[in-house]
């Protein structure tokens, strides 16, 4: 374990009954880095997040946060973890300013909540209601309230879900800021922009198992790189195409053919294709990205069975 | 993370508590349903029965009291019941919301909301008492006879058993569209219990037996007793203490900030 490990799993076991929701979590999550969590629905994110929070007790495995154990030194831990709940709403007639005070009565070293509330964008709010704001506002004084305390570790699941892209940028560009300032922050999502944007790493979960632990451009480059679609002048065998440099997978489609590989394929083909007398037309080049290796590496059965793949 | 003092750590918790009693009052405010069950519906009612009482004089069955007498520690009682079951009201919804649970990732613990819950609601209760009994002897001529000490007695016992039955429901309820059925069913049971439509004193077994020893005829018997008869009711000030066990246990075991 290096001193910079802010947050090291160990072989993460959740059940519910008899729900396998973590199946043997592992990662280790560097200090003032923005690490994300990604994976499909029912994968088992927030669980491992709420253990982390020391708000479930694992079933085995063990998990450090700055050294402490989030049951044991529970209270410890919530004095510098500040963590943001999908789905938890506040009592509806509570106000914004009133209850960001609140928070603050309850930590030793707290953020002034009314510079808080103005960085978050929601200090003309501080005299409304919760149950008067809307999704944006609400998801800003959920975020106020993780940081109120002003934590080393801030969880945050599902932090945009539900706003609209204005709002999404704004919260984005807030997370930068926590980082900034040294924060180590955990992100719970299931939008691969988000991901691909924010996180410095990256764990992929399928199935309660991480299939992936890189950064967000090595998961991408996992999903096989490129893929060009283009229409052929002239039939090419499949001989010749598989001979150009880069072509992995090749498929064909009415008049369409489609080449997955690696490299400047796009470019690859259209010279090698030229030296033999074929043009081609219709083309469109598209680079894999996260979502295409989200989308392979949680389809793929053999990569998610058992232990995948860690790095 | 060392350095704790153990007298700063009671100067913190007290800050923190203060803050967290001035919220929830201003909640309470803003969501008066204990309020107006609490004081201003025990307030109307008292009223109702004053004037029964004064359009027929005399006393109640063979009590020597007259109406307004008999059905003030009735009232009094009564009050402590709508607060009571106004707990599952807040408390159940604020479990139902994520509200506690969210409080349970602060250094606060979410015993602490209960805990300044039940304060509030034990001002609000002495308030429906003081508002209950001025009434009473100031407007209507209630004859009472009080002796302090097991009056007050009396009065907290019963203010003690019926927030723990409070608590219970709390406890077993799962939702907020759960909670408001089922405080209402056992309102109108204690209600009923308590003497609110016909007294103890007028009924045969086994109804008066079963009315004193439940838990808001209890409490009205101790409450009535010391209010006019100088001493409690040991055996009903033994009921209420045997029910506040009972509810104790239930609502510690089965309750759930969750």
């Amino acid at each position: 374990m290096s001193a910079a490990a802010a947050v090291t799993v160990h072989h993460l076991v959740k059940k519910y009954g008899h729900l396998v929701a973590v199946d043997d979590v592992s990662l280790s999550i560097h200090e003032g880095e923005i690490f994300g969590i990604i994976g499909p629905n029912g994968a088992g994110k927030t669980t491992t997040v709420e253990c982390i929070s020391g708000l479930r007790a694992p079933d085995s495995g063990s998990i450090s946060v700055y050294g402490l154990s989030p049951r044991n030194d529970r209270n410890k831990i919530r004095e510098f973890v500040g963590v943001q709940l999908q789905e938890s709403a506040l009592p509806p007639r509570i106000k914004v300013r009133e209850v960001v005070k609140l928070f603050a009565s309850f930590y030793t070293n707290p953020l002034d909540p009314d510079q808080l509330l103005e960085s978050l964008g929601i200090k003309q709010f501080s005299n409304s209601s919760f149950k008067n704001l809307s999704g944006g506002q609400k998801q800003r004084l959920s975020i106020a309230l993780a940081l109120v305390g002003n934590p080393r570790l801030a969880v945050l699941d599902e932090l945009t879900t539900g706003l609209d892209p204005e709002a999404r940028r704004e919260i984005w560009s807030l997370i930068e800021r926590m980082k900034d300032r040294g924060v180590t922050v955990i992100l719970v999502t299931h939008f691969m922009d988000e991901a691909e944007r924010l996180c410095d790493r990256l764990a992929l979960i399928n199935h309660g198992t991480v299939v992936a632990l890189d950064t967000p451009e090595a998961i991408a480059a996992r999903a096989g790189g490129s893929r060009v679609r283009f229409v052929p002048s002239q039939p090419v065998d499949e001989q010749t195409l598989r001979a150009i440099p880069g072509v992995n997978e090749i498929e064909r489609k009415e008049r369409y053919v489609t080449v997955t590989g690696t490299g400047d394929l796009a470019g690859s083909l259209i010279n090698a294709l030229a030296a033999i007398g074929v043009r081609v037309s219709d083309v469109e080049a598209r680079t894999g990205n996260l979502e295409d290796a989200f989308i392979k590496l949680t389809k793929d059965d053999s990569l998610s069975v058992g232990k995948g793949i860690q790095t | 993370m060392t350095g704790y003092r153990p007298e700063w750590i009671g100067h913190r918790s007290r800050v923190q508590f203060a803050e967290l009693l001035k919220v929830q009052s201003k909640l309470a405010l803003r969501e008066p349903l204990a309020l107006f069950g609490g004081l201003a519906l025990p307030a109307i009612l008292l009223a109702v029965f004053g004037f029964i009482g004064q359009a027929n004089p005399g006393n109640v069955g063979s009590t020597g009291l007259s109406i307004i007498d008999v059905w003030t520690p009735t009232i009094l009682v009564l009050s402590f019941i709508f607060i009571a079951v106004s707990l599952p009201n807040t408390l159940v919804r604020d479990r139902e919301i994520g509200w506690l649970r969210r409080v349970s990732t602060t250094p606060l613990h979410p015993s602490r909301l209960l805990a300044a819950q039940l304060v509030i609601d034990l001002i609000l209760a002495a308030a429906a008492v003081l508002i209950v009994l001025l009434e009473a002897a100031l407007v209507f001529g209630a004859s009472l006879h009080v002796q302090i000490l097991p009056f007050a007695v009396s009065l907290l016992v019963s203010i003690v058993e019926l927030f723990a039955l409070g608590l219970v429901l709390v406890a077993l309820v799962p939702t907020q569209a759960v909670a408001q059925p089922v405080a209402g069913v056992v309102t109108f049971g204690l209600m009923f219990l308590s003497g609110l439509w016909v007294n103890p004193a007028q009924v045969g077994d086994p109804l008066r037996t079963i009315m004193y020893f439940s838990p808001s005829g209890a409490a009205v018997k101790a409450v009535l007793d010391s209010a006019f008869n100088g001493g409690p009711s040991y055996a009903a000030l033994l009921t209420m203490a045997v029910y506040t066990v009972i509810f104790g246990f239930v609502a510690i075991r089965y309750f759930r900030w969750e």
